[in-house]
């Protein structure tokens, strides 16, 4: 409980007024001469028991009525699950906004979603308990903090507003107590209002405990999750994957994978059975399947929508009818006609020169062209940059401009792929080669990959790749710290084979062995290989073409500068990137949606966020939408109904017995005579 | 009263009022049961006599004087038969006042403040004066501290000529109420010293246990004595209406009390509605002629009370024919 005037709480000695005036009234008695003693004796006896309890009672409730007024006119506020706010107020709050699309989950009652409940509490709390000095919003979609007037200004600005993009907590966090830090602010409270998605979260990542070591230095810090975990009931979300232009002789046809992602009923059971019409608008042109949903969803594989064939590149949009979250209703798609796929070769062995160039230069697909240019270290400066989606580099890791052009090459949205060179070399994106080993025969096998996704995942069948017949002869040591790469694939004793290196954009692999027979069997038992290296370059391949799908995120958009808004759920020029649409910078075309992990991430348990804030003086709201229960309310009315209750109850001890009983007790008959 | 009460020490007498000794003159005390008198007098006998009073016809027996055979009676039914009459005595007024502090209990009246202590001379006074009017003997016990021996520090027997009375009357005046009661032992040693029957009054304002007090009526009732008790009880003892935080001083010498009335008042109203129901048990197991007087009622009409209500029925009824 907190209280808006909590200096009023001052008077509560007053309280004691009962006892003063009754030891004030003891104190100015008068004298008696009394005769009949006796009977002052044996009431005083009687007194000690049920006679003095009601008389400590009455006088109990007389402190109570006072103490309750007194917390009346104190404005007292019911914090609920809250519990205590602490008595003063901060220097500064802090308010770290989740606006993920995955917080658009919304009352279909109320029709109000997550982001603005939380947003319209949180504005209701500050307003009436005060927000100290500096009342500052760091949001998920937004890079700084941001000074904010007044608590009511956070339903109004659009840096509140909702956004189809990810959030990063632990960033925010980051952010906020680097903001503390600068301004050398003294109590801080930090609300973070959030629905505790797994995928915002990240509750593996190594930061949370640098995070805490650092927030522990920050004395009077209060950490506040006010939490929105409930997840709607059958809710549906689209997502569009491998769209692609398809040239059929005279005609064009658009073909693309349609998945709906269904949310688990809250009642026990699988969810029944039903159908949804999926509309689909390519042009203007719109038409509808109707889409039968397992528990899980349904997933249209192959879906063809045939097209004008003069129509080199578009976009269209796919929509399910409107539910708990309209967020992910919505997936915008765009296509043109598929790129040549070039890879870039650089080595000076020509023997594995040749095995990449084999496995690249061979089509994957009808119609496809594929090339794949073999250069010596000497000649990469002749690398073209521009055209090239996939880079292999098997020489030693560069360092300088070679270094940062690469660089750039990932975070334009392509691959490169590093091989150990023969000799010692660097680092680069954080990983680095170490020496070679020959392996015996024990440690030659693959004894795990990820066939999950990413280049060794199962194939379209499900299958896995034929990943246990590969024999690794020599080995080379990578070397990366374990938060800066991701093990795709291990050989037995848990040495790495295949690692893919953290970036932001694009992707960059390590393999520590080499396709020729005398290091392994890759090129002999070329499957694996083949498909790894296909993989690659598609992905690669893919952000050269003039069609693009990017996952909504801040500078999403950056590299293409100033662009035309083809169609967007947001057309405010501030906030490009942060929602779904489709924008166009000259013949490129962009279309930005949620990333899927929004549609799948299951909420982090209780028991993991109160652990990622061990140590730290934290405190957890769980509410939901449609809840119109205040986080903090004020309550002086209860208290001055329990002041007039305790006065009703001290009134009705106090009254005196019954006259009918007292005539009774005193039986008097004057000058009566009986015998 | 100016005929008994004469001469210099007329004035002392100031608990006598000759309106009401006026007033009540023409009731005469009666006892209720019979008396063992040592004279003639005006009240039932337990043995015959000689007054016109017809009382039984017994059968003759030998030895009887033959003066006293029924000849009549002979004559009708040729049985002797013996005549017998009542004999009418004379009765002995026992006065015993309580003299303890507490009867130094006041209240505001209409004429000033009232004590037990004045109020109980005035009832023992005038009722000692119309006991000696009639001829009848009177004494007077004054029941003091415990500590007294035999519980009475002043002990004047019965006697039946007017001195005595005067005795009587200037030992009221001198009496003061001080110390703890010794009731009790004084009405055991009554009980005991007192060998004919008597009429005893009691004044006092009876704080001791019912208990205790059981046992001295039932002491004196077994003495064939007719007790009269006037409880001096106070309504405001009884109400015990205070409205703050009072001191309260043992007039007896004991332990003073603090105490707050709004929460002992209940209390109090308790035990002493208690007492009195215990009392009235006591009253009713011991056949006690029991008035409790408050102090704002008139002595005339508290005695007037208590004599009319003694007078023998029959004799009123022939009075009334």
């Amino acid at each position: 409980m907190n209280f808006l005037q909590p200096w009023i709480l001052y008077a509560l000695p007053l309280m004691a007024l009962p006892i003063l005036i009754h030891l004030i009234n003891r104190h100015r008695h008068r004298s008696v001469d009394w005769a009949a003693m006796m009977f002052l004796v044996s009431a005083k006896r009687m007194n000690k028991g049920m006679a003095r309890l009601r008389y400590v009672l009455i006088m109990l409730l007389r402190m109570l009525a006072i103490a309750v007024l007194v917390f009346a006119v104190s404005r007292p506020l019911a914090t609920g699950s809250l519990g205590s706010l602490g008595m003063g107020k901060p220097d500064a709050t802090l308010v770290l906004l989740d606006r993920s699309a995955s917080m658009e989950c919304q009352d279909l009652q109320t029709g109000e979603s997550k982001r603005p409940t939380a947003l319209r509490k949180l504005a209701d709390l500050l307003e009436k308990r005060g927000y100290g000095n500096q009342l500052v919003l760091i949001d998920s979609a937004g890079s700084k903090p941001q000074n904010i007037g007044a608590p009511r200004d956070l339903l109004e600005l659009p840096a509140t507003s909702a956004t189809a993009t990810s959030a990063d907590i632990p960033g925010m966090l980051q952010r906020g107590l680097e903001f503390l830090a600068a301004n050398e602010s003294g109590r801080a409270d930090v609300w973070i209002c959030s629905d505790r998605g797994e995928n915002d979260w990240d509750p593996g990542s190594g930061r949370w405990a640098a995070l805490r070591s650092q927030a522990s230095l920050r004395k009077g810090v209060q950490f506040y999750l006010l939490s929105y975990a409930d997840r709607p009931a059958d809710n549906l979300a689209i997502r569009v994957a491998n769209v692609q232009r398809r040239q059929l002789g005279n005609r064009a046809e658009m073909v693309m994978d349609v998945q709906v992602l269904r949310e688990r009923a809250t009642t026990d059971g699988p969810a029944p059975a039903r159908s949804v019409p999926i509309e689909f608008d390519v042009g203007g042109i719109r038409s509808t399947v109707e889409l039968d949903l397992g528990a899980e969803g349904a997933t249209l594989q192959g879906h063809r929508i045939p097209i004008d064939s003069k129509l080199r590149a578009g976009f269209g949009v796919v929509t399910l009818p409107g539910d708990a979250n309209p967020q992910d209703n919505r997936f915008y798609f765009a296509f043109a006609e598929p790129p040549a796929r070039c890879a870039t070769i650089v080595t000076n062995q020509p023997a594995v020169g040749e095995a990449f160039r084999r496995a690249l230069a061979i089509p994957s697909e009808a119609g496809m062209q594929h090339t794949a240019v073999v250069l010596p270290v000497s000649r990469a400066s002749e690398i073209d940059w521009q055209l090239s989606g996939l880079l292999v580099w098997q020489a030693p890791l560069p360092t300088g401009d070679l270094a940062a052009s690469i660089e750039d090459f990932v975070k334009s949205h392509r691959v490169a792929m590093f091989f150990p060179p023969s000799g010692a070399s660097g680092s680069l994106f954080g990983v680095g080669f170490g020496s070679w080993h020959n392996l015996s025969r024990e440690q030659r096998e693959v004894s795990w990959w990820r066939g999950e996704g990413d280049l060794l995942g199962h194939v379209e069948s499900g299958d896995p790749l034929p990943l246990d017949d590969l024999a690794v002869f020599q080995a080379c040591d990578l070397s990366f710290p374990e938060a800066s790469g991701t093990s795709l694939a291990l050989l037995s004793g848990d040495r790495p084979l295949l690692v893919r290196a953290p970036t932001p954009r694009g992707a960059a692999y390590f393999c520590a062995t080499l396709p020729p027979p005398q290091y392994s069997t890759l090129s002999r038992d070329g499957v694996a290989f083949y498909v790894m290296m296909q993989r690659a370059l598609v992905e690669g391949s893919r952000a050269l073409s003039l069609a693009s799908h990017r996952h909504a995120a801040p500078g999403v958009l950056e590299d293409l500068g100033e662009c035309e808004v083809l169609a967007a759920t947001n057309r405010s020029a501030s906030q490009r990137g942060l929602h779904a649409g489709v924008y166009r910078k000259a013949e490129r075309i962009v279309a930005v949606n949620r990333a899927p992990e929004e549609d799948s991430a299951e909420p982090v348990s209780i028991a993991t966020v109160d652990g990622l804030f061990q140590g730290l003086a934290f405190q957890r709201i769980d509410d939901a939408v449609g809840n119109d229960a205040a986080i903090a309310s004020e309550i002086w009315r209860a208290f001055l109904i329990a002041m007039v209750l305790a006065l009703i109850l001290e009134a009705v001890l106090c009254l005196p017995e019954r006259v009918v009983e007292k005539r009774e007790a005193a039986g008097f008959a004057p000058a009566g005579g009986q015998t | 009263m100016a005929g008994i009460v004469k001469g210099p020490q007329a004035s002392r007498h100031t608990f006598l009022d000759p309106d009401v000794l006026a007033r009540l003159s023409g009731l005469g005390l009666h006892a209720r049961t019979p008396m063992l008198g040592s004279v003639s007098g005006k009240h039932r006998s337990p043995i015959r006599g000689s007054s016109l009073e017809f009382a039984e016809y017994r059968k003759y027996v030998p030895g009887d004087d033959t003066r006293r055979v029924d000849w009549r009676a002979w004559g009708r039914s040729d049985r002797f038969y013996i005549k017998e009459f009542e004999a009418d005595t004379n009765l002995r007024l026992c006065l015993i006042v309580d003299t303890s502090g507490s009867l130094n209990f006041s209240v505001d009246g209409p004429d000033g403040s009232i004590a037990k202590i004045d109020y109980m001379k005035s009832l023992a006074g005038t009722l000692a004066y119309l006991t000696s009017r009639q001829g009848d003997a009177v004494g007077l016990y004054c029941a003091g501290s415990a500590s007294d021996k035999n519980g009475f520090h002043i002990e004047i027997p019965p006697k039946r000529n007017p001195t005595h009375l005067r005795v009587i009357l200037d030992q009221l005046v001198e009496m003061k109420a001080e110390g703890e009661t010794g009731l009790a032992q004084a009405l055991h040693a009554v009980a005991e010293s007192i060998r004919q029957r008597a009429l005893v009054v009691v004044v006092s304002d009876l704080f001791l246990e019912p208990a205790i007090l059981n046992s001295c009526f039932q002491h004196l009732r077994f003495r064939k004595h007719d007790v009269t008790v006037f409880h001096l009880l106070d309504r405001s003892e009884v109400d015990f209406e205070f409205d703050r935080p009072t001191r309260f001083l043992d007039m007896e010498g004991g332990e003073p009390i603090m105490a707050d009335p709004s929460l002992m008042a209940p209390q109090y109203r308790k035990a002493m509605g208690g007492y009195l129901d215990d009392l009235q048990t006591v009253i009713r197991d011991a056949a006690i002629d029991y008035h409790r007087v408050n102090l704002s009622d008139p002595v005339d009409e508290v005695l007037a009370r208590f004599l009319l209500a003694r007078r023998p029925k029959k004799r009123a009824a022939e009075r009334g024919a």
